[in-house]
C-alpha cells in the first residue's frame, strides 16, 4: 500500500497510508498529517488520488509546499519525491502503487480484449488522464508541446520555415508540396516525411535525400536537429517549443 | 492518370460472420471501408450504413453540389474533401439514430475510412482503427492515425510501438461512428503522382501482416484485385484472427505519347479491369 511518511531531522516521525480519502497537512490537531511548526499554515496542503495519479494541492498556505524543492501550487508525486513544508519532509512511497489501469496493456495478466469496444467518454477521459500523468515527466523534461519544423538553412525554397502539420510532408517543385522547392530541374516530388505515431520518418521520392551526411534510401527516424539534404537545399528537422 | 481499383472482404479463420463493409465506386473514384462492431450481427449493420451513408452523400453531392454540409468541415478543404468529411458526420448520425429507434442494437459502432481522388488530389477522411496507406517509391507511409487508446499511447511516448503490437488492448477504440451523437472526424488532402499506390484496411489485415509485407505484395503484385487477393490470403496464413477487409488502388500513367511505352510500367497493365462489388 502507498504510504506518506513524515520525515523531520532525517528521521520518521509519523507514516500515514495512502487510500481513498484526502490526506490532509497543517499544523491544526483536526489534519491526518499535523506539523508543529509556525511556519506551517493551519491547513497547509493535501494529497489525493485523482484517478490513479497521486495529487499534492497547497491550500493558499502562507509560506507554500514544495516537491523536489520546487514550490508547486499543485503537483502529480511519484514514488520518491519528498514533500517540504515549513521544516519538515514528507516522503512518498509509491512503490506499491498496483491498480493503475493503464498499465493494463503492458502485462499479460489482463484478459485479452478480443471483441473491439470503444470506450465511453468518461472511462477514456479517466485513461487518458492517467496516460497523461504517467507521461508528464517526459513533456516536462522536454518543454512541453513541441512543434515538428523544418528550418531551410541554404537553397532556394519558398518560404524559409515550415510546420510539419500532416501525416506525410513531400519536398519538391509541386505547387502542393510543403517544402517547395523552386528553380529549374527540380523533381515534382523529392522527398518525404511521414508522421508515425512513434515520430517522423524521412524517405526517398524522386532523389535520395541524405540526413547527416548519410544517404537514406529507406524510411528513416528523424532526431532533433537532423541536418537533411536534397536537390542542394539545406534544412533542419527541429522540434520547437 | 488513370485509376484502377480492387478490393476483398473475408471473414478469416476465427470469426463466423463478416462485420465488415467495403465500396468500390469507380466512377467517382471513391473508396469506402469500414468494420463494424456490437453484438448478435449488429456490427454488420453498423458497418454497412456506414459505407452505404458515405456512398449515397458523396453521389447526391455529384449532382447537386448545394446538398447540405454535415459536421462543419474544416474551410480550408477542397470541395471532395468537405463532402466527404460531412459524410462521414452523416454516417455517425444514422448509425447513432438507428441504435436509438431499435434497442437491441445499442452499443453498435463502426470504424470508417474513406479516400476520394479528384484529378492528382486524394482526400482521405477516417474514424477509428481502419487504415489508409500510401506505397510510393517504395515506402508505405500510413496516412492515418488510429483512434485506439495503444495509439494514443505511443503518441503520448508512453509506450513503443513495439509494445502496441503486443498488447492486449489493441482493440480499445477511442473513436467510432454510431456510439455518440457527434464524433470528430479526422480528414487530409495529399498530391498523388503516378505509380502511387494506395490501401484502405481494416485492422484484420494490420494485425496479422507486417508494414514490409505488405509492402512488398503491393509492389509484387501489380494487378489490384490480385493484390488485394494476396493480402487477405497472407493475413489468414498468420492466422487470420479477424475479419479483413483490403481495397486496392493504383495510378498508373495515361497510355498516350508516342514514347510511353519506354516508361516503366506504361505498358504492362493495360487491360486490367480491377472493379468490383462490395460485400
Amino acid at each position: 500500500m502507498p504510504k506518506l511518511s513524515l520525515m523531520f531531522e532525517g528521521k520518521t516521525v509519523k507514516e500515514v497510508p495512502l487510500g481513498n480519502r484526502p490526506i490532509t497537512i497543517g499544523r491544526s490537531p483536526d489534519n491526518d498529517i499535523p506539523v508543529d511548526n509556525l511556519a506551517v499554515s493551519n491547513h497547509h496542503a493535501r494529497i489525493y488520488y485523482e484517478g490513479a495519479r497521486l495529487v499534492v494541492e497547497d491550500l493558499d498556505s502562507l509560506n507554500g509546499t514544495f516537491v523536489n524543492d520546487l514550490r508547486v501550487e499543485r503537483a502529480t508525486l511519484h514514488d520518491g519525491d519528498s514533500i517540504h513544508v515549513g521544516k519538515h519532509y514528507i516522503k512518498v512511497d509509491a512503490s506499491h502503487d498496483a491498480p493503475v489501469p493503464y498499465d493494463m496493456g503492458r502485462k499479460a495478466a489482463a484478459p485479452a480484449i478480443n471483441e473491439t469496444m470503444v470506450l465511453d467518454t468518461k472511462v477514456r477521459r479517466d485513461m487518458l488522464q492517467q496516460a497523461a500523468a504517467m507521461g508528464e515527466r517526459t513533456q516536462f523534461a522536454s518543454g512541453r508541446i513541441k512543434v515538428p519544423t523544418i528550418v531551410v538553412l541554404s537553397g532556394s525554397t519558398a518560404s524559409k520555415e515550415y510546420v510539419l502539420t500532416n501525416k506525410l510532408t513531400t519536398i519538391g517543385k509541386s505547387s502542393m508540396a510543403t517544402v517547395r522547392l523552386t528553380g529549374w530541374f527540380k523533381p515534382q516530388m523529392a522527398a518525404q516525411i511521414s508522421q508515425r505515431d512513434d515520430g517522423y520518418y524521412i524517405g526517398p521520392g524522386d532523389k535520395t535525400p541524405t540526413v547527416n551526411g548519410t544517404p537514406i534510401p529507406g524510411p528513416f527516424r528523424l532526431n532533433d536537429g537532423d541536418l537533411i539534404e536534397v536537390c542542394s537545399v539545406r534544412m533542419n528537422f527541429i522540434f520547437r517549443d | 492518370m488513370r485509376i484502377l481499383g480492387g478490393g476483398v472482404t473475408d471473414v478469416g479463420r476465427v470469426r463466423s460472420n463478416n462485420e465488415d463493409c467495403f465500396r468500390l465506386v469507380q466512377p467517382l473514384n471513391l473508396f469506402v471501408l469500414s468494420d463494424g462492431m456490437g453484438g448478435e450481427a449488429h456490427g454488420e449493420i453498423a458497418s454497412a450504413l456506414a459505407v452505404e451513408t458515405v456512398v449515397k452523400h458523396c453521389m447526391e453531392a455529384e449532382t447537386n453540389p448545394a446538398a447540405p454540409l454535415y459536421g462543419n468541415p474544416p474551410a480550408d478543404l477542397s470541395k471532395h474533401a468537405k463532402r466527404l468529411v460531412s459524410a462521414v458526420h452523416l454516417a455517425n448520425r444514422n448509425i447513432f439514430k438507428s441504435a436509438e429507434e431499435h434497442p437491441e442494437q445499442g452499443g453498435m459502432g463502426a470504424t470508417l475510412a474513406a479516400m476520394w481522388i479528384d484529378g492528382n488530389v486524394l482526400s482521405v477522411a477516417h474514424v477509428g482503427d481502419s487504415r489508409a496507406y500510401l506505397l510510393r517509391n517504395g515506402m508505405l507511409q500510413q496516412l492515418t492515425s488510429d483512434h485506439s487508446l495503444v495509439a494514443e499511447q505511443v503518441r503520448r511516448g508512453i509506450i513503443s510501438a513495439n509494445e502496441a503490437e503486443q498488447s492486449d488492448m489493441q482493440s480499445v477504440l477511442l473513436r467510432a461512428l454510431g456510439t455518440q451523437p457527434q464524433v470528430e472526424v479526422d480528414s487530409e488532402e495529399q498530391e498523388l503522382f503516378q505509380r502511387d499506390v494506395l490501401l484502405l484496411c481494416s485492422d484484420g489485415l494490420t494485425r496479422m501482416v507486417t508494414d514490409p509485407e505488405i509492402a512488398g505484395t503491393l509492389q509484387a503484385e501489380t494487378d489490384p484485385q490480385k493484390a488485394s487477393e494476396r493480402l487477405i490470403a497472407i493475413a489468414n496464413e498468420n492466422g487470420g484472427a479477424d475479419n479483413i477487409s483490403v481495397i486496392v488502388v493504383r495510378l498508373e500513367n495515361e497510355s498516350k505519347g508516342w514514347f510511353s511505352w519506354l516508361r516503366p510500367g506504361g505498358r504492362k497493365h493495360a487491360g486490367t479491369n480491377g472493379s468490383a462489388g462490395g460485400h
